[in-house]
């Protein structure tokens, strides 16, 4: 990590709102308004992400770090402050210059592969659908960089044209892994992606994921309520509580030598 | 058309008892409104109103309502079910247009007008001046990727057609060849893309840079589009595998020809392939093609 690079997500004062809001709503402390009933998702979060830098947000549920993802995954348009993508400003971008950006500049991984993945279709034609929106039109070439991808994440081979539905949890994370990665976007996201696979799978996706993160030298968001998972994969880590961002740090650091007593608990919780 | 001759036209009852080309003048204006715009959009959908024909939807009753609004006394009228002039579907419907709007009938693609059509364009080699108007059943191409019109409409808005791509390459991955027998996609001018009905593909090629104008009418879905002369139109296809039509095994059984449209038919208890084009066959037996 080099400050002197341009980061490729920044994001400022990010405030996202559920609901009406109301003029109260901005001075109050609390997370869920009394007076009109709007809901405070994020509070003025601040934070960037940059080059080959695995950056990892942590919290409980509730916390707004899926508000934080789904503001980057330009999925939700932040009530206020701005989101900068690659340099450029994205704050509340829709239509097909989202469909652009999602297509050259990010990737995305869920935590259940339904919402990342066409179940119906095979797991080559869910890797190439990424291409195909990127406006390749050779067959050969598009099946080539499926072939790529499925060894990357260690598909077996004779898979690639089976049904994605027809896999287990573990594998169709790993085909959600290669179509995030088919366009080498320049910043991954990651929404929870090993919690719903057991331990063993959980460890071996894991070091999938952080070995393709250090050969392809790609910045990556992860939000995992899971601190195994953030000390594993982050670099630096943002705790989050009730929508703020109440500490930041060096991955080891914050776990080692927390501050806040909200983090205190956190790791103290965790199970051995 | 200016207003004296529309009201002479109204005045003038057809043979039948109905309102000149049977409906009324505001109906057959609405639809001439949506025809002008899905030909200033050629391959955009134009939603219009359809009405209730005395076709079941499903049947002919966009092609209709669209032969009706467009048809003029002066025209000649040609009506092919399947490239089959005399099936019992394209005789109602001609027998409707021609009694509600007094036009003479032929048989003869090359001196036809105006062609309502269903699955085919006919084998003859068309000329500037003839309008084709087909029968739509699925006006949406790219309803086979997702059946929300909400969705769909988006994808047609931002010119998002990745999911039609992605179903070509499902098909060549899993069959190895494209699963389109008809209504195979087409990009129209680079631009929207088309579902050209339920022609086969043999008859997409002609669609490109044709010389006639071509009218989409889907009764069902009330959706109107169009083709201006001379528009550019493209299967879609990936660069390195090439759209390609049909191929038969052998010439048409009854008149020779190779390089035609070909049904397989009963021919005393077996199996024979001829064109579907049954007026340009019988011509071709006549030496009159």
């Amino acid at each position: 990590m080099t400050p002197a690079e341009t980061p490729v997500l920044e994001m400022h004062g990010l405030t996202v709102r559920y609901g009406p809001g109301c003029a109260t709503c901005g001075r109050s402390g609390w997370v869920r308004c009394p007076i009109c009933g709007t809901v405070r998702g994020c509070s003025s979060v601040d934070l960037e992400v940059y080059p080959g830098e695995v950056l990892g947000i942590v919290g409980e549920s509730g916390s707004g770090k899926s508000t934080v993802l789904a503001c980057a995954n330009l999925d939700l348009a932040p009530s206020s402050g701005c989101v900068v993508l690659a340099g450029a400003d994205v704050t509340g971008v829709g239509g097909s210059r989202r469909r652009r950006l999602r297509t050259e500049v990010l990737g995305i991984v869920y935590q259940t592969p339904q919402q990342g993945l066409e179940l119906d279709l095979t797991a080559g034609g869910n890797i190439a659908s990424r291409p195909l929106a990127a406006g390749w039109r050779s067959y050969a070439k598009v099946r080539e960089r499926a072939f790529e991808l499925q060894s990357a994440v260690e598909l077996p081979e004779d898979r690639l044209d089976v049904c994605v539905r027809d896999f287990s949890g573990g594998m169709r994370q790993r085909v959600q892994l290669a179509k995030a990665l088919a366009n080498s976007p320049q910043l991954l996201l990651l929404d929870e992606p090993t919690s719903g696979l057991d331990v063993s799978v959980q460890a071996r996706i894991l070091d999938l994921v952080r070995r393709l993160q250090r050969e392809l030298r790609m910045a990556m968001m992860v939000v995992s309520h899971d601190l195994g998972v953030i000390r594993m994969l982050a670099d630096r880590v943002l705790v989050m509580h009730q929508g703020r961002v109440i500490e930041h740090g060096l991955t080891d650091q914050v776990l080692q030598d927390p501050q806040q007593p909200y983090t205190q608990m956190l790791v103290s919780a965790q199970l051995l | 058309m200016s207003a004296l001759s529309e009201m002479a036209r109204s005045a003038r009852r057809g043979r039948s008892g109905y309102n000149y080309a049977y409906l009324d003048e505001s109906a057959k204006r609405e639809v001439r409104r949506a025809v002008l715009k899905a030909l200033c959009l050629p391959g955009h959908q134009i939603p219009f109103a359809s009405r209730d024909m005395p076709v079941a939807r499903g049947w002919g009753s966009g092609g209709l309502q669209i032969s009706l609004s467009v048809v003029e006394s002066d025209d000649r009228l040609k009506v092919i079910d399947q490239g089959d002039d005399a099936s019992m579907n394209a005789r109602a419907l001609r027998a409707l247009i021609a009694d509600t709007a007094e036009v003479e009938t032929t048989t003869d693609a090359r001196e036809a007008t105006l062609i309502q059509t269903r699955h085919r364009i006919p084998e003859d080699d068309l000329h500037e001046g003839q309008v084709v108007v087909f029968q739509v059943p699925i006006a949406d191409p790219l309803r086979v990727v997702d059946s929300r019109a909400s969705i769909t409409r988006r994808m047609h808005a931002e010119g998002d057609y990745s999911a039609i791509w992605l179903y070509l390459y499902e098909d060549l991955a899993r069959l190895g060849a494209s699963s389109f027998s008809h209504s195979y996609p087409v990009e129209v001018q680079g631009g929207y893309v088309m579902s050209p009905t339920p022609i086969p593909r043999h008859d997409v090629p002609r669609l490109d840079g044709a010389p006639f104008v071509s009218l989409f009418g889907a009764g069902r879905e009330a959706t109107i589009y169009a083709l201006p002369p001379y528009t550019r139109v493209k299967p879609l296809a990936f660069d390195d595998r090439p759209f390609e039509v049909e191929s038969f095994a052998g010439p048409c059984f009854r008149c020779g020809a190779s390089g035609t449209y070909l049904t397989e038919e009963s021919h005393q208890g077996e199996a024979v392939l001829v064109c579907s084009d049954t007026d340009f066959c019988r011509r071709r037996r006549e030496g009159s093609a």
